[in-house]
Formats: structure tokens, sequence, C-alpha cells
């Protein structure tokens, strides 16, 4: 019951560029970490490679030897929460942040005599889901009972899908970011199934009571098991992205990881390498943040290398452990004594799900093109790795640049402008790229503007800023600010013999050897321009006119 | 909470099975003051339940522990009533046993039993007009809270 875990938040936000700030400040720090755990895919131990910079902390070189010993196997269970406007089985209202208590029924106080109708959201999104992520859709399943107690449950049990899901067998494909060693990964998907969350448990710091808050008993969500499949904390962060990404593509789930809408639990074991059978497995819950899970999975796999090192294997346990953000390490939650028996059966107050060819294929053809599918096409058209996974990472940010190259802007200086200028200026008004003003179509406008010279890129970037905030067109303010470049040589000449002739000391200074007075005089002769002078023309004509022995 | 802890009672007998409505009144005389302090024993289930973890499909049904289930189920039961249970619960588990020995090997198995399918509901919100009569009948309800017992730790 990860949900109970998530009282924690983390004041820091990520906004648009989730990965791409995780991999900033990763990269501050980790970088070298992360390259080494890398290698550990390869299942062969690597040497470090001697040219590369002394790691900041000394945890990672660690980190690095232990990967040569051993093999860390990873596997997560997701937990995204729809964004229906109603629970899963009532119409109470689906809404994060209302008073609490307040949006609650018979039904998901589980008051006797009330039954659970399902929403046909949830379906559609499972379904969605199911086909996102690759997987066989099993036209026929149901709901079980979960049964366990604990006061977020009002019901003493929780609708789920026990053995058969509504999706199973699928696969996810991503792209590693280059400064965590690159390439590209499949992980398998076991299942996405059908369930309801339970309420949420608030735990006062005095006192000996906790506070339970119903509003959240019986949100819908859609639990995705992966494959054991990755073997590194950066793996593991990065399929954890991925989830986010695929859930906002599809428009199943805002994934935000602060209010819980997406909760990754991590299973981790560590084995020596070459061992088949899989080490005792530890599952960490309370990560609330990407960077948390890498980390969480790196500190595992150092304590556990540790136990096996000092030949205490045996007290790594079955146990469930808490990631404690203040402190960077992991901490017993609770040890297991068993499999958990939640007792199933099938849930009696609900029919079968149908599914019929005819939905499914509806719902395959509606699908949106999915993250992979943006990267591989961004990739086919000649952009880099970088720029294919920052812009393919926010869907928002694909789908603005989509725009702009379909108004015919050439794809680089698309990708340029907005990886650069306009992600910058989102970042400072922390904003998101739906709040600006610039239209796709604009800002393809001022690309081509520039290309063909009628303004310099020194003033597209000074109208860019205007244009991001208040809007307008690149025509209509090139035209209001007299902006269009100077291209005519006549003219340029005159300003250059102009300000050469008001300077003549420089004038022989640069002609006594001073050649770097040039940039002097083309910094003058732009200001009298009003920056309007094309560069190139402009030192072209000024060095003859230097040069010149008159 | 009488007749869910009962489902659950039976629901935790190795063979899974249901119970009619009209068995459900044995219990609830003894249990319909204990709804608040479920949570109480939170802590216990664990051990008991495991027990049942390792059922074989045997058609040989094992006879019932009332005592473990009852406290699976978090119920207070008196030792009189704890003997008075077995008897009726063995009887629907011989019922139960019965059945089992009915030959279904021709019989393509169900998921479900036949209910009106296609009954969806339309993602529509509906605002529940009676609420303050479900936050009046909380038993511990305060500053827009359920209060209860401090837990950190499931199960």
């Amino acid at each position: 019951m990860s949900t109970t875990l998530l009282r924690t938040f983390q004041p820091n936000q990520f906004s648009l560029l989730g990965t791409s700030l995780l991999r900033r400040r990763r990269s501050n720090n980790f970088s070298v970490r992360f390259c080494g755990s890398q290698t550990t895919t390869t299942h062969e131990a690597k040497q470090s490679s001697p040219t590369r910079v002394a790691p900041k902390n000394h945890k990672s070189n660690k980190l690095d030897e232990i990967l040569r010993d051993y093999e860390a196997v990873i596997g997560i269970e997701t937990h995204v929460q729809l964004s229906t406007l109603t629970k899963a089985f009532c119409s109470c209202s689906n809404n994060y942040g209302s008073y609490p208590n307040t949006s609650i029924c018979p039904v998901c106080m589980g008051l006797p005599g009330a039954l659970p109708v399902l929403n046909s959201k949830v379906v559609e999104f499972g379904v969605r889901l199911g086909l996102a992520l690759n997987c066989d859709l099993s036209l026929k399943s149901k709901f079980d009972r979960k049964q366990y107690f604990y006061p977020d449950l009002p019901k003493g049990y929780q609708i789920s899908q026990f053995d058969i899901p509504i999706a199973s067998g699928g696969y996810v494909d991503l792209d590693i970011p280059l400064e965590f060693g690159g390439g590209h990964r499949r992980f398998g998907i076991t299942r996405v199934h059908m369930e309801e969350d339970a309420g949420k448990l608030l735990h006062s710091d005095t006192g000996d009571y906790s506070q339970v808050d119903l509003n959240r008993a019986g949100v819908p969500l859609l639990e995705i098991v992966s494959e054991p499949d990755m073997r590194s904390g950066i793996e593991a962060a990065e399929y954890a992205c991925e989830m986010q990404r695929i859930a906002r593509y599809l428009g199943v789930s805002n994934g935000n990881m602060q209010e819980g809408s997406l909760r990754c639990d991590v299973n981790i074991s560590i084995r020596p390498i070459g061992q088949a059978e899989f080490g005792t497995k530890v599952e960490i819950k309370n990560l609330n943040a990407f960077s948390a899970i890498s980390r969480a999975i790196d500190y595992e796999i150092s304590r556990q290398a540790l136990l096996y090192n000092q030949g205490k294997a045996d007290q790594i346990v079955t146990e469930t452990r808490l990631w404690e953000e203040g402190a960077q390490k992991t901490v017993t939650m609770r040890k297991k004594e068993g499999l958990a028996d939640y007792r199933y059966f099938p849930e009696p107050d609900l029919p079968e799900v149908i599914l019929t060819k005819e939905y499914v294929d509806s719902i395959r053809a509606s699908l949106p093109e999915l993250p992979e599918a943006k990267r591989r096409r961004y990739e086919a058209m000649g952009l880099g790795m970088q720029d294919v996974l920052f812009l393919a990472n926010d869907v928002s940010v694909a789908e603005y640049f989509d725009a702009v190259i379909g108004k015919g802007a050439e794809v680089k200086l698309a990708a340029n402008w907005i990886m650069s200028d306009i992600a910058a200026y989102l970042k400072n008004e922390k904003l998101s790229i739906n709040d600006i003003k610039l239209t796709p179509q604009e800002l393809a406008e001022l690309i081509a503007a520039i290309k063909d010279g009628t303004i310099s890129g020194k003033i597209g970037k000074e109208i860019l800023f205007e244009l991001l905030a208040k809007g307008g067109t690149v025509k209509g303010m090139i035209k209001a600010k007299d902006l269009v470049q100077i291209t005519d040589p006549v003219e340029i000449e005159k300003m250059v013999i102009q300000v050469v002739s008001e300077n003549p000391k420089q004038l022989e200074q640069y002609r006594s050897g001073k050649t770097k007075l040039q940039g002097y005089f083309a910094g003058q002769i732009m200001k009298m321009s009003k920056g309007k002078a094309n560069p190139g023309l402009l030192n072209k004509i000024l060095l003859e006119k230097l040069n010149a022995k008159d | 909470m009488a007749t869910r802890a009962l489902l659950a009672v039976i629901s935790a007998s190795p063979n899974r099975c249901f119970i009619s409505p009209s068995r459900i009144k044995i219990l609830q005389s003894s249990t319909s003051s204990s709804s608040v302090h479920f949570h109480r024993h939170s802590r216990k289930i664990h051990r008991i339940a495991r027990s049942y973890s390792s059922d074989s499909d045997s058609s040989v049904l094992q006879p019932p522990d009332v005592s473990r289930l009852a406290q699976t189920a978090r119920i207070s039961l008196t030792p009189a009533e704890i003997e008075e249970c077995e008897t009726k619960i063995r009887r629907v588990i011989d019922w139960f046993g019965q059945l089992q020995q009915v030959d279904v090997n021709s019989v393509e198995p169900a998921i479900r039993a036949e209910m009106d399918g296609g009954n969806l509901r339309e993602d529509a919100p509906e605002t529940f007009e009676n609420r303050d009569s479900i936050r009046a009948s909380i038993p511990s309800f305060e500053e827009a809270y359920l209060k209860v017992p401090k837990i950190l730790n499931k199960e």
C-alpha cells in the first residue's frame, strides 16, 4: 500500500522539463557514477576509464567497484492514478485537493448494501495504456477482492484484478541519455491491471493518532508491473520517466509524482555476476522523485554488496524498506514473514469486463504518436539524441515543435530555438510551453525571417522575448520597429566610412598592427545601424576600408 | 461491518466459498459494535493469514478453525460463540464439499457468474447528497478527518 507512504512532499516540482532537470542535476554530481553503473548492463565487469575525471563523491567509486562483482536485478511496480472525473466504482468526483472527506458516498465508504458500478473511462484508459505498452489484452477480465485491514480502506478490501489482468505480456522501449552512457533499452511489462486507490493517511507529528481522508478511496488506478529487467538505478529512473511520459501522452494521468499520481515501488536484489538465480529481494517505497529512484537503488546495491562481502548475505532479508530523502538512505519499514495472504476471491458485485474487438480497434486507432515513435521520427529527421530526448520528453513541447516544423521551419533551427531561448524563458518565468503567446506559426516566421536575411539573428532574439510575452506577429513587429536588416552595401559602406573617419587615432593604431581594433569599429558601426547592419557584409566592407592604402 | 467481516471469514476458508445472506445473522449480534476497533489488531493479521497460503486443491475440505478466521476478520468471539459458529460454518463447508464432487470436466469454466453485462457507468460526477449523515455516523471524526490510532506500519 504505497499510497499511505507518500505523505512527504518535496517542495521542488518537476515542471515542463522533468527529465532534463533531473539529468542536469545528476550530471553535476553523479554522472560519473551513472556511467559506471551503466556498464553492468553488458553483464561483464569493465575497467573504469583512466582518463575519467575523479568523482567528487567517493561513494560513486565504490559503486563502480561493487558493480564489477555484482549485478543488480530490478523490477518496478508503478501505480498510475487516472485523471477521470469520477471514482472507479461510484460517481463521487475524483478531484485532488478537495476539502477532506467531502467526495464520499455509500459505495466508496463501504456502507452495507451499496453496490459498485464500473466507470467506463477506467476500462478505456486501461486499454489505452495496455496498447501503448504493447500488451496482449484480455477480452474477458474480472475484478477480485484483495483483503486487508487498514484504516485507509473503508471496505476492508480493495477491488483489484488478480489472476486475469486487463493487459499482460508487453514491453517498453526507451533511450538512455548520453550523459549516462546512452543506448536503447527494452524492458518487459508483466501486466497492467485496474484497481482502486485507498484513502490518504496523515500522521500527526504530535499526538498518538493519525488522520484519514477518504476522498481518494475508490479513485481509479492502473498498476503496471515490469519484468525484473533493469540493472541499474539510472535504468530504473528512466523506466519510471517513460511511464510518466506515456501516461501524459495518452492523457490517462497527470503523472504528477508530488501529488502521488504516479507512484513507484522498486524491487531490487543483487547477485554475484555469473550466478543464475536471483538474490533475496527487497522492496523500496516512498520514492516520489525520479532522482530518489536511482539514488535509493544505488544505496541499496551498496548496502547489499557490503553484506555479501562481509559474508553476511543471510542478513539480506525479504523486507520493505523506506527511502529517507533527508538522510539519503533506506531503512527497514517492515520485515515480511512470508507472502502476504490477501485471500483474493472474485468480486461478486461486479460483472466481468468484456472488450469487443471493435472497441479495442477504435481505441488503437485513437492512440496518439507515443514517445518512442516520436523519438525515432525525430532521429530520422537528423536531430541528435540530446535534441530528440529533450523535445520528446514533454508532450506539449513535442506538439509545439511538430507545429513549428509543420509550418515549414527548418528542423534543426526550430529545435535550437525551442531548446535554448524558449526553454530558458519558460524556466525563468516558471511557465509551460502552453502559456506562451508566441504561436508555432510565428516562430516559424521568425526562423524564416532570419534565414532569408530580413532580420539579423541578434534582432531575432530580441523580438523573440517580446513575442513570447506579448504575442503579435513577426512581420508586424519588424515593420513597427523598423527592424529590417540593412543588406544594401552602399548604405553599409556609408556608415563604415563615417565611423572610420571619426576615429583617426584607432585607425592609425589598427594600421600599425593592432588588428584587434576591427572589433571596435564593427561595434561602432553596428551601434550606428541600431543592430540592423548585416554582420557579414559589415565586416567585409570594414576590412576593405581598414586595409585600404589611401 | 459484520456482513463484510463474515464474508472475509468465509473467504478465508480454503475453498473460498460463499454463504447465503440469511446466515450472516449468526455473527451480527456479537460484532455490531466492533466496527471502530478493527485497526487495533492490525499487526496480527500476517501470521494468521499465512497459514492459509499453502492450501492445495485437495477435494478434502479442512474443518474451519473459527478462532483463527475470527482473528483474520478482526472479530472478537467468545468461546461459546466459536463453538456455535463452528458447527454452522462446517455445515456450509460440507455443502461446498458436495458441490466439489460434481464432475465438471466437460464444462467450460466461467470466470464470472452470468450477470447483465455492459452495465458500465458514464464518467459523470454526481454529489451524494446525504454526506453529512455519513460523516455523522463516523465514530471518531475531528477537524474534517477520521481520527484513528497512529499506525505507521501495515500488518
